[in-house]
């Protein structure tokens, strides 16, 4: 098989574009690429703030192999490190939890502060001695992975050489403006994952395509039909799809979850779904929205960790415990609908003969805007 | 007898150590080695004593505790490390 298959159907119009090819989905060298020239070369989601709620708060993810750190320090900010030791290289913190002091290697107990620094290395010029002329402490510091926190999803730009995150998703930052408020997260009903035995891009292409909603989620179709959605597609950056019809959920009683402050008429019954590209995919309602980020874990599974997120805080609100637990339900049986689809479309990719398929030229735009933009990012790392 | 009883003490404050690291107290930790580094550096010891305040400082600083503070100027004193700002 030509591991570097063209990608210039891919590039094509949708009208006349295939899909990209099945080495993007099932080979190991393929996915290996990828890694490199789709997910370390941009802004990927790693994880959520929710998971470092408190100072001193540390989590370490597995991000496709790579050991990092995600730590929010005493001034509140989150930072991502390689959780590498700068000594020998041993993994610095295993499981979650909370720092007090320092982050100390458990091999040689070299120190590093919440911001990184390298604040302790014992006896490294012998017994008692714990300097030395030639261990300059400030030039051995964790690696930082360049970060940004945005919707409370935390995203790494390991490569460090994409643009700024804010010129990288301006565009999204700025078509959903009205929502840059505060926002708080669910609680324990409103967090689930979802293991699924399909490369993490197919879980990208169906989520930002209202095309086959009534066929996969007919609850909805009584409601939200199709034609009662609108294609979104901003090539280089994003794609999804919006709805026009919106309904919120109501209890026994007739209340509603409380609304985002000042929003536009739009949204009275407007809701947006959009993937970020690469592997981040948010929604927004007038009254929550949620995040999910997908979890590459090899060419053939992902995991999807899903997060909704209110207007005002469980504290605030016990009364709405219920409207939330339902609100999480609902979503998690859309997005368990789903499991079917895209581990069926992971299936169907060992069919030697499919040539990536063709586009709906009318229905498939947003799909196609994320292959265009993955082969893109392809075609730019193979010309390094 | 005064050597054995000072063989006592130590083997005593040995067995203190282990049990503080197999316990991952750090409060104790911190209290046993810095005892240990007091006792070597009453006898000038102080490459030892040096050592034994390493290790409290170490676990002063990853447990965050005001004593990281005094053990690292400490060390400083004895120019066996940075000074640091707490």
């Amino acid at each position: 098989m030509n591991k570097h298959s063209v990608l210039s159907s891919v590039l094509n119009d949708v009208n006349i574009a295939n899909g990209l090819p099945n080495e993007h989905y099932i080979d190991p060298v393929v996915f290996a690429e990828e890694k490199q020239s789709v997910l370390f070369s941009n802004w990927s989601g790693i994880g959520f703030g929710k998971d470092v709620p408190e100072e001193g708060d540390a989590k370490p993810v597995d991000f496709l192999g790579m050991p990092l750190l995600i730590v929010r320090d005493r001034d509140g900010e989150i930072g991502v490190f390689q959780n590498t030791c700068r000594h020998r290289g041993m993994i610095l913190v295993d499981t979650p939890r909370k720092i007090g002091g320092a982050i100390r290697c458990p091999y040689h107990s070299w120190c590093y502060s919440l911001k990184g620094k390298l604040h302790a290395t014992p006896h490294v010029g012998g017994p008692g001695q714990n300097k030395h002329e030639d261990i300059d402490k400030d030039d051995l510091g964790l690696v930082r992975i360049r970060s940004y926190v945005w919707r409370d999803v935390i995203f790494v730009n390991v490569s460090g050489n994409a643009p700024d995150f804010e010129e990288v998703h301006g565009p999204l930052m700025e078509r959903w403006g009205e929502f840059e408020q505060p926002i708080f997260h669910g609680g324990e009903t409103s967090s689930f994952k979802l293991e699924v035995k399909s490369n993490w891009k197919l879980a990208v292409e169906n989520y930002c395509e209202s095309y086959h909603l009534p066929w996969v989620h007919p609850g909805l179709n009584s409601y939200s039909r199709l034609e009662d959605h609108y294609n979104i597609e901003a090539r280089n950056h994003y794609s999804g799809q919006g709805t026009l019809v919106y309904r919120q959920l109501t209890d026994q009683d007739g209340a509603t979850l409380q609304d985002f402050a000042g929003l536009s008429d739009k949204w009275d019954e407007g809701a947006e779904y959009v993937a970020l590209y690469p592997n981040v995919l948010l929604g927004v309602q007038r009254d929550h929205t949620f995040a999910i980020v997908l979890e590459p874990v090899d060419q053939e599974n992902t995991v999807e960790h899903i997060e909704l997120y209110y207007a005002k805080s469980e504290a605030e609100t016990p009364e709405h415990d219920g409207l939330r637990a339902s609100n999480a339900q609902l979503w998690k049986t859309v997005f368990e609908e789903d499991v079917f689809v895209v581990e069926g479309m992971q299936k169907g990719r060992h069919g030697v003969l499919f040539d990536g398929g063709r586009f709906s030229p009318a229905m498939d735009g947003p799909t196609h805007c994320f292959h265009h933009w993955v082969a893109t990012q392809i075609e730019n790392g193979r010309t390094v | 007898m005064k050597v054995r009883t000072e063989q006592d003490q130590w083997a005593t404050l040995d067995r203190l150590l282990l049990d503080a690291h197999s316990r991952g107290d750090h409060v104790d930790l911190v209290r046993y080695y810095t005892q240990a580094a007091d006792e070597r550096e009453a006898v000038r010891d102080l490459d030892a004593a040096c050592f034994y305040l390493t290790h409290a400082f170490v676990f002063a600083l990853e447990a965050g505790v005001p004593e990281a503070d005094v053990l690292n100027y400490r060390l400083f004193e004895y120019g066996r490390t940075e000074r640091l700002e707490f």
